[in-house]
């Protein structure tokens, strides 16, 4: 069974939809009151996923459990949960009042609690005093409030929300992120966050599922999935890697040593035996640069970007291409030039060690 | 620029703008000019005088055709929606394929001309028609019934020619309505009916009100069906319309034209504001 503050569960569930498998024996539980991401390209099956814990698909395979009660077979207005669109959804031809109010008007909440806790859930999203507006009449950031006004009302034991900030700008998306986060933990909501933009998934979770062709790649939170990405395609779905070929040339308690392309590097952390082939990969803001007396790879600045509060830098390297971010405010970063020679190397934990597949 | 682009638009627009007014606007002005004089015997009208809409105002005749056409025009609305919707709903869940041939299928009648269906009508109802025929030589009646030249004969002619104006009309928004609207109400609680009632039926309204529209005003227009199926006895205002013209009392037909232009501005205001589709306009900005 189930622990007590596992909200929603999903166990081996599989959806295909003719000869396409949507979501491949999918597991996961997800602990009450945080916000738990399945983060992946488009058509990896996310969106499939929100639904069967909705009840708008029924798996193939497999079972949904809400609140440990296995929901596989009940229809989705009887499973406790809400949801937002990414169109929102909201009902053209009711006010917003009546939107928001929807949720507890079916559940047969009476006029007078149901306009108290309408009034209640527009001042959380900041909306108090446009009860009488229809959706029409307000901004799309406005009318992504009323609907996540609309899914919190209700109390549900999860909420599911499907790109819920897609449609909005960078800007508004970013605030909606940070109030989006104020709010579920204020109110201590359960929820899961359908996004195919990692940012968002590492700024706003507190678990990540990076899912690819229907299955989960890795589960855990942004700062493991990202710093200790357990595949190839985690590493390069989540920002920027640089990845090395090598073989294990050495092996110790502490780690081992590789070759890379005839330079060698000490890695923390490896698994594979001497003689293996392995792929190294390191962040970019990982990389350190050294002058060319200094140790590590040589390589040649190719092109140097100037981002604002970081500096972009593309070397040539003697195992291929590789990019370092460096602070602008760090000491010497703004003094290389294109052309210059320099050498790169990184801590040896600092990277992650893969088997090639 | 903007002076050669505004010469641009009207051009575009002129001609359109020149054949409604020649054809249509024009003519009605002057039906409505010659309405309000009195029938003449050797001229098209005779002196100013509002005799003939006083005739309408005051004659129990005309006043029970008027009567019997908003019942009939009624009847005929009612039971194509209480048919059409459901018929429109079953279509529109059809895969996009099934749907195309049904909505294909449900326009094949539409071919078959009027004055063919109206007869085909009346030689199932008639007094030596199929039904009574059928009945009489099982014994179940004494007498053929009087099924033609009835109300209820007129009813059923023109709904089986109107039907597929209202099954198309509301399948055709049922099937682009969001399918998130729905679930967004069942996430709420709302079971299958209340879904219905409450999200899916009021966001229908544009596929009703112009079903109903088109309904309702190719019913006021229908001649052929009435007089096939209505007989004598069953007469409609367009009817009364057609013999005040083969009579040659203009001002009469005149005034009866514009009193049933009155009742289909009438009605149709009526069923807007009844159904109101403009409040399903505009999500996502
Ligand atoms: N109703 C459906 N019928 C057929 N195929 C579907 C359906 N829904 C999703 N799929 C397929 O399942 C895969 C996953 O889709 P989806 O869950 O929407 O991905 P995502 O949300 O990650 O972009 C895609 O290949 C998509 O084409
Ligand atoms: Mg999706």
């Amino acid at each position: 069974m189930t622990g007590d503050d596992i909200d929603v569960r999903l166990a081996g569930v599989t959806k295909t939809f003719g000869a396409v498998a949507a979501v491949r024996d999918v597991s996961l539980e997800i602990p009450r009151g945080s916000i738990f991401s399945l983060l992946g390209p488009s058509g990896c099956g996310k969106t499939t996923t929100l639904r069967l814990i909705a009840g708008f698909e029924q798996p193939t395979q497999g079972q949904v459990y809400i609140r440990g009660r296995d929901v596989t077979d009940v229809p989705p207005y009887r499973r406790d949960f809400s949801i937002v669109f990414q169109s929102y959804a909201l009902f053209p031809h009711l006010t917003v009042a009546e939107n928001v109010g929807f949720g507890p008007r079916m559940r047969g909440v009476g006029r007078a609690v149901r306009g108290r806790e309408v009034a209640e859930a527009l001042a959380l999203v900041k909306l108090a005093g446009y009860e009488a507006r229809y959706p029409r009449e307000l901004s799309g950031g406005q009318q992504q409030r009323v609907a996540l006004a609309r899914a919190i009302v209700v109390r549900p034991a999860v909420l599911l929300l499907d790109e819920p900030l897609g449609a909005l700008d960078k800007m508004l998306r970013e605030e909606m992120q940070v109030e989006l986060r104020q709010l579920q933990q204020r109110l201590g909501i359960t929820a899961v966050f359908v996004t195919h933009d990692q940012e968002e998934a590492l700024t706003l979770s507190d678990h990540v599922a990076v899912m690819r062709d229907g299955r989960i790649e890795q589960v855990g939170a942004p700062r493991a999935i990202y710093e200790r990405p357990d595949t190839e395609f985690v590493a390069g779905f989540l920002g920027a890697s640089n990845f090395f070929d090598g073989v294990v040339v050495a092996r110790d308690t502490a780690g081992a040593e590789i070759e890379v392309a005839g330079w060698r590097v000490r890695m923390a952390d490896v698994t594979a035996a001497v003689g293996a082939q392995v792929r190294i990969a390191v962040r970019p803001e990982r990389m350190r640069l050294g002058g060319p007396d200094a140790p590590g790879q040589p390589a040649t600045v190719r092109e140097i970007v100037y981002r604002g509060s970081t500096i972009h830098y593309y070397l040539d390297g003697a195992a291929g291409p590789i990019l370092v971010h460096r602070q602008n405010a760090e000491p010497g970063a703004a003094e290389l030039r294109p052309g210059d020679r320099v050498r790169c190397r990184w801590a040896p934990e600092s990277g992650v060690v893969f088997a090639p597949k | 620029m903007t002076g050669r682009r505004e010469l641009w638009r009207w051009g575009l627009v002129a001609p359109p703008l020149v054949i409604s007014v020649a054809l249509f606007v024009g003519p009605l002005a002057y039906l409505f000019y010659v309405s309000l004089h009195e029938v003449s015997p050797s001229e098209l009208y005779g002196s100013w005088s509002l005799a003939s809409y006083a005739a309408i105002a005051a004659d129990p005749f005309y006043l029970l055709i008027i009567r019997r056409t908003l019942v009939t025009a009624l009847a005929v609305l009612a039971l194509a929606l209480v048919i059409g919707y459901p018929v429109a709903y079953w279509i529109a869940k059809l895969p996009a394929r099934a749907r195309s041939l049904a909505l294909l299928a449900l326009l094949f009648p539409l071919m078959v001309s009027n004055v063919v269906r109206a007869y085909g009508w009346a030689a199932i109802l008639g007094r030596r028609g199929v039904i009574n025929t059928a009945l009489g030589g099982l014994g179940l009646t004494d007498g053929p019934l009087g099924l033609l030249y009835s109300p209820e004969a007129v009813v059923l002619g023109l709904l089986t020619i109107l039907l597929p104006y209202m099954v198309i009309s509301i399948a055709n928004v049922l099937a682009s309505l969001d399918p998130r609207y729905a679930e967004a109400a069942q996430a709420l609680g709302a079971g299958p009916i209340r879904t219905f009632i409450h999200v899916t039926l009021p966001l229908s309204a544009p596929g009703v009100a112009s079903g109903l529209l088109l309904v309702f005003l190719l019913t006021l227009s229908a001649y052929v069906t009435i007089a096939v199926l209505g007989g004598p006895q069953s007469k409609l205002l367009v009817s009364l319309v057609y013999d005040s013209v083969v009579s040659f009392h203009w001002p009469q037909a005149a005034a009866l034209a514009f009193t049933l232009l009155a009742i289909a501005l009438a009605v149709s205001g009526a069923i807007m504001a009844v159904v109101r589709p403009g409040r399903v306009q505009g999500g996502r900005r």
